[in-house]
């Protein structure tokens, strides 16, 4: 399993190479290259434990940009969802492939709401999902903001677990990177809300 | 996975029982409309906060404060008057909305004006949503006023404090995040004429937000608005955006932002 997913990230990246030699690479070509980083050297259980926790959480911050693509009235917050979208999206692909390079499963065992209680594993709660999916006009933006906010503060926060406590060169280089652009979307988001 | 999962608490338990700064462990809590003070650092509607501009949320001290740090040290900044924070104009009727990042069982939510308790919800000893907003009735307290929040936490000594600063009963709606209640005078911020879909590039900069619009073939620059087909340069390479954002830390071009960043 673990060879043949390389073989396919090699052909990924050979592709790559090929096409950007002559005419101008095509999107759909370039974004095949992102699996081409590969998390290399050693891991550890947080290493696990975030990417796993990482990916739960993305797929919901999916869902909740993708209701603001649609339904946000203001052109900015359109904008900032699509490249949240965008961006996570290719995160999301990152993150799977280093688990799969570990041989560890991509899903984590309970529903991401399931350690909220105590603080194992914060996440947006599926009610307020459902609840967000309902709501119009501006107070589909302030629920949305709000939510969102708290959903990249948990980001950061876990971010926080990786770099102190994770193990992986690469993994924690993307948990600072995740905590870097989480607190400039929470800045633009506060900045969206209250304007 | 599921003993491994319980780690972190570890790690919570003592952070919270020391109050050790600079980590934002899983914490917390904030009034994030009307914007607090932390919130206007975090925004960077107020600058040179220090700290608590990449933690509002982490204002937590025993209860029974009442400075708007909680009497935090790391965060004496959020209880400096000279600092002039800016008020927001609110209606007498104001929705205070609170963004929780850790959603601890809450004894109640407190509301303060001066000395005066002004309004006290009660958290039955539950957990909170994510986000949670209340309406408190100010009409009894026109003018300027700040407003101490705070969170009572039901299964520990601890509370989250946030401080607002407030016009109240003055010009504005009230607050920013109001649910059906919208009189936020729709035409100051209507000109949102920008469409999703990028116009030429000549398009007219009608919108004139703090972020400022890329310019043909510069370097990349955090805080600028980049738009499908502008091109940058960064490390000595040229790249054409994908997908229109405002740029932020990390957003740069690189092997790991391709959806925004196409290399040419």
């Amino acid at each position: 399993m673990k060879h043949r997913y390389a073989t396919v990230l090699l052909a990924g990246a050979l592709l790559l190479g090929g096409c950007g030699t002559a005419k101008q690479a095509q999107p759909a070509q370039v974004t095949a290259a992102e699996a081409v980083v590969q998390a290399e050297g050693a891991h550890n259980a947080t290493d696990v434990m975030y990417l796993q926790m990482m990916v739960a959480h993305h797929q919901q911050g999916l869902d909740m940009v993708r209701l603001a693509e649609r339904k946000a009235t203001r052109a900015e917050i359109r904008t900032l969802a699509q490249a949240i979208d965008v961006t996570q999206a290719d995160e999301v692909k990152l993150m799977t492939g280093w688990l799969q390079q570990w041989s560890a499963p991509a899903t984590v065992d309970h529903a991401p709401s399931a350690h909220a209680d105590h603080g194992g594993l914060p996440a947006t709660g599926d009610e307020e999902i459902a609840a967000l999916k309902q709501a119009k006009g501006a107070a589909f933006e302030t629920a949305f903001l709000n939510l969102f906010v708290a959903h990249q503060h948990n980001a950061v926060e876990m971010a926080q677990l990786e770099t102190t406590k994770g193990s992986n060169a690469e993994a924690k280089a993307f948990a600072e990177r995740v905590r870097a652009s989480r607190a400039d979307q929470i800045k633009q988001m506060l900045q969206l809300m209250n304007s | 996975m599921r003993r491994s999962i319980a780690y972190p608490l570890v790690v919570a338990g003592a952070l919270g029982s020391t109050l050790v700064a600079a980590s934002p462990a899983l914490a917390h809590g904030y009034v994030s409309a009307p914007p607090s003070r932390q919130a206007l650092c975090a925004s960077g509607a107020v600058a040179d906060c220090g700290a608590i501009q990449f933690e509002p949320q982490s204002v937590e001290a025993p209860k029974g404060q009442r400075s708007c740090n909680g009497g935090v040290a790391g965060f004496s900044v959020l209880a400096d008057e000279s600092r002039n924070w800016p008020a927001k104009a609110v209606g007498s009727k104001v929705t205070f909305t609170w963004v929780m990042t850790a959603r601890h069982r809450t004894s109640n939510w407190e509301y303060f004006i001066g000395d005066k308790k002004v309004a006290t919800v009660d958290g039955g000893n539950a957990q909170p949503d994510a986000v949670v907003t209340h309406n408190v009735d100010l009409s009894a307290f026109p003018g300027r006023q700040k407003v101490l929040a705070v969170w009572n936490i039901g299964d520990t000594p601890m509370a989250f404090y946030s401080c607002i600063d407030l016009n109240v009963g003055g010009s504005g709606g009230s607050g920013g995040t109001t649910p059906p209640t919208a009189p936020t005078t729709a035409p100051t911020t209507a000109p949102t004429t920008a469409p999703p879909t990028v116009k030429p590039t000549t398009a007219p900069i009608t919108k004139a937000p703090a972020v400022p619009i890329a310019q043909p073939g510069a370097a990349w620059a955090p805080g600028v608005a980049y738009r499908t087909g502008d091109k940058v340069t960064y490390a000595g390479k040229t790249y054409q955006c994908r997908q229109s954002h405002s740029s932020i830390r990390s957003w740069e071009p690189s092997i790991y932002t391709l959806a925004l960043w196409l290399p040419l």
